[in-house]
């Protein structure tokens, strides 16, 4: 599901990971709301381990109870790697929790900050 | 032949072995008197560096002030930036393909390599497709004759103690290459002068003066770092067009596409 985080605790957590990496390897960040979080949950429908960017494809049901696929960007593989992700950490039809800075023209797309497997392990887009 | 001089051959041979062999097992960057920067590197600090003020004094790590431009490119510079304020200034590396140019060649997010020879230096960078190779064998740049403005430019340097010196010139820019997102770019007049040393066992500093007589008032000076991550690091694959779902289009705006192929951006 979707909502806007409510915890203060957590948003300024997770704007202070975000306002240290602002910059991304490949293009422009300006598409994405730096000074918005957006926690979704949904289920993944493809993980794409690719250059310049990984994507994560993830279907979230909306307040509506209609079902979306969002596009969430991440960073390119070497950089993943390097903070303990693997190229088999999704699979289709995991159950994941990411926060996201959304696109600012509300498209269903963004850039993840953080995601939270369904085993509860904690994986980050930066170190910083 | 004796069982004795049998011996005696095969003891001088041995010998002569042995004395062959000891210089070459200590052959390396050490034994060139070269430092050791070996390993892999990543730069410190993130992405373009936020320009504070004008000027062309020295900067902080991972921070700079803006370059000492003439009022002729002063006005470029605003209008470049009037459009990185947009999100409409467009990145030649977000092309894919295309190699960033020097100096902006030490600020990329990925991981690095240097390796050292006696003769040459070789920059080689995990986001590609970046490659610097600097001749430390005494050479000269080529005459002009055989000089054209190529995206790295030509090096050529020397050391002093453990200090790579080095200077690049013939490098390609404004309208090909940008130095930073946020508008700033130089004249096909640029030199660049490198100095880089370590500054701490697993510290590398890039000093850095960019002289630009047709674009800056006087020489514009960054200082880069690279810190060495762990031992036995890997560098990955880097191809940019493997999977680029941000292409730019016409005016300059970065696009967002779905798995399809379709752009899912809602703004115009």
């Amino acid at each position: 599901m979707l909502r806007p985080l409510r915890s203060a605790t957590l948003l300024l957590a997770t704007m202070s990971i975000a306002c240290a990496q602002v910059a991304s390897a490949h293009h422009s960040t300006g598409m994405f709301d730096q000074a918005k979080t957006i926690k979704l949950v949904g289920t993944v429908k493809q993980f794409q381990w690719t250059n310049p960017h990984s994507w994560i494809q993830v279907d979230v049901t909306n307040e509506a109870g209609v079902k979306e696929e969002w596009s969430i960007e991440g960073n390119s593989p070497n950089q993943l790697i390097r903070l303990g992700w693997r190229p088999g950490t999704l699979k289709a039809g995991d159950t994941v929790t990411l926060l996201v800075k959304p696109m600012r023209d509300g498209a269903k797309g963004g850039m993840f900050v953080e995601i939270t497997l369904a085993d509860g392990t904690v994986l980050k887009q930066y170190d910083r | 032949m004796t069982t004795r001089q049998q011996r005696k051959t095969v003891f001088r041979t041995a010998a002569l072995m042995l004395a062959c062999w000891l210089p070459l097992s200590a052959w390396g960057a050490q034994a060139t008197g070269l430092p050791d920067w070996s390993g892999v590197w990543q730069r410190r600090g993130m992405g373009e560096a936020k320009a504070s003020a004008t000027g062309g004094g020295p900067a902080k790590v991972g921070e700079r002030s803006l370059p000492p431009y003439n009022a002729e490119w002063q006005k470029k510079f605003e209008a470049n930036a009037a459009l990185a304020k947009e999100d409409r200034f467009p990145d030649p590396l977000s092309f894919c393909g295309i190699p960033v140019g020097y100096p902006r060649v030490l600020n990329l997010p990925d991981s690095y390599e240097f390796v050292v020879r006696p003769e040459r230096v070789w920059i080689l960078t995990e986001n590609g497709p970046n490659l610097m190779r600097i001749y430390t064998d005494g050479r000269g740049h080529p005459p002009a004759d055989l000089l054209w403005p190529t995206y790295t430019g030509d090096s050529v340097g020397h050391w002093e103690g453990d200090t790579l010196v080095f200077d690049t010139i013939s490098i390609k820019n404004d309208g090909d290459t940008i130095f930073d997102r946020n508008g700033v770019v130089f004249s096909d007049r640029i030199q660049v002068l490198t100095r880089i040393r370590l500054t701490a066992p697993d510290t590398l500093t890039a000093d850095v003066t960019v002289t630009d007589p047709g674009a800056l008032t006087e020489p514009y000076k960054i200082v880069r770092q690279f810190k060495r991550i762990e031992a036995g690091a890997r560098v990955y694959d880097y191809a940019c067009r493997e999977n680029n779902r941000n292409p730019i289009d016409a005016s300059g705006k970065t696009l967002t596409l779905g798995t399809d192929g379709r752009v899912i951006d809602l703004a115009k």
